[in-house]
């Protein structure tokens, strides 16, 4: 089996996508931090439930937003390069 | 107290019999006739479906056909939607790719349970029951969202809450569908990269997983018909453009000229020396989040939705039996999900537009 310069770059390209997606922990850290603060919010004051659940919706969208910039590089690379 | 109602052979509920003979009926498909699913081509940009107009006409009359047996003028509305759409590629010339006839779907469903909606309210009725009374509590539930957040602003940015948010999920629902993505027309593979045929009836065949080591003389793949509406850069893009867009305007309508003071903050910028830089600084970076705000609404839903769909035909294909309906669940909740938050997000960037820096929106909401 001969291994060409298009197979390297293929595999180049999958463990590139794959190192990409690494942002991806700082997003997880953050939505678990949001969400755990936002349920000891809504635990010690039932009726904000709904101020801090839209607050925590907004933050989880902003805290996930670098993921995706994340995944877009990773689809990036997969399909586009 | 009623009468205790006669026992029946079913007494523990007969839904639960028919999801237990369908996981038989797969077992035996799978493991027993040796028929599994195929992992499909992934693929980023929508493909081109030519045959699809035709396929729009059927609806058109499917729903005319249906609007006819229940007495019911909805189905002519969405009937005359699908025939408009089926002849704008005769008339435009482009492309009708498939994630479009999703759209055009999507947009009918949404049409016929507004129309839905109308008709309930239009009866007099203060408790509408079924779809109406479904998407009753729905609203409900977002215009207190919306109160809570934009305050007097509320009705102002209420209908491009609802309308997005009401659309997106419709579109990411889709995906949870039989057939979208998996009935469409064949086409030929590069080598190397489809399926073999085999023919069941007439001009309709399947692809399967070939046996490992046959050679194959000819591949196909499937390209679909439908495919998920936000599995498409350029719908979710258009939304996001529509999105931010609109919080401008918004924005200039609440506030008039003093909105662009956010951009281009020279207020302070000679009256306190080192803070007004700063100050001035923050509106620029303002600017360049308004920008950024787009790419991250546009690649939020589709990067979900997208990953989704692959993640769906993974599972499908590595566990064939049972654990795919565990991930139509998690697709479920996150196409509700992410519609909530596209909706919740622009309604969210348009009170802040409308409210503004200075004051003023605090005293109520």
């Amino acid at each position: 089996m001969n291994i060409t310069g298009a197979d390297l770059i293929g595999a180049a390209k999958l463990i590139g996508a794959g190192l990409a997606m690494i942002g991806a922990i700082g997003a997880g850290a953050g939505i678990g931090i949001v969400t755990s603060g936002a349920v000891q919010a809504m635990g010690r004051n039932p009726d904000a439930t709904g101020t801090v659940q839209t607050n925590m919706i907004l933050g989880i969208a902003f805290a996930e937003a670098v993921a995706i910039y994340c995944l877009v590089v990773a689809l990036l690379i997969l399909f586009v390069f | 107290m009623e009468a205790a109602p006669k026992k029946k052979w079913w007494r523990w509920g007969f839904n639960r019999w028919l999801v237990l003979l369908f996981i038989i009926a797969s077992v035996v498909t799978v493991y027993g006739l040796g028929i599994s699913p195929v992992r499909p081509r992934v693929q980023l940009p929508a493909e081109h479906v030519p045959g699809i107009p035709i396929v729009l006409i059927v609806f058109a009359a499917v729903a005319i056909l249906l609007s006819a047996v229940v007495h019911r003028w909805e189905g002519l509305i969405a009937a005359g939607w699908f025939a408009v759409m089926a002849a704008l590629p005769v008339f435009l010339n482009f492309q009708w790719t498939n994630t479009l006839t999703a759209l055009v779907i999507a947009d009918g469903l949404l049409l016929l349970i507004s129309f839905g909606v109308l008709r309930a309210l239009k009866s007099g009725t203060l408790t509408p029951k079924g779809v109406a009374g479904a998407v009753e509590a729905l609203l409900e539930y977002l215009y207190n969202i919306t109160e809570g957040t934009a305050g007097r602003w509320a009705r102002t940015v209420f209908p491009w809450f609802v309308t997005i948010t009401l659309l997106v999920l419709i579109a990411n629902w889709m995906e949870l569908i039989p057939g979208v993505d998996s009935i469409g027309m064949l086409e030929k593979a590069a080598s190397g990269s489809g399926y073999p045929i085999r023919s069941l009836t007439g001009g309709i065949a399947t692809i399967f997983q070939s046996a490992k080591g046959a050679v194959v003389q000819e591949t196909y793949n499937i390209v679909p018909f439908v495919r998920v509406v936000s599995t498409d850069l350029n719908f979710t893009v258009a939304l996001a453009l529509i999105a931010v867009v609109m919080v401008q305007v918004m924005g200039v309508r609440a506030q008039h000229g003093a909105y662009f003071t956010k951009f281009w903050n020279t207020k302070t910028l000679f009256t306190k020396p080192v803070f007004g830089v700063i100050d001035f600084g923050v509106g620029l970076l303002e600017l360049i989040s308004e920008f950024s705000k787009i790419l991250s609404f546009a690649f939020r839903l589709f990067g979900n939705i997208f990953a989704g769909s692959v993640l769906l035909f993974v599972i499908g294909a590595l566990i064939p039996v049972f654990a795919q309906s565990g991930f139509l669940l998690l697709e479920f909740f996150i196409g509700a999900i992410q519609a909530i938050v596209f909706g919740l997000l622009t309604m969210t960037f348009m009170a802040q537009a409308m409210q503004g820096h200075s004051g003023g929106g605090h005293e109520e909401a």
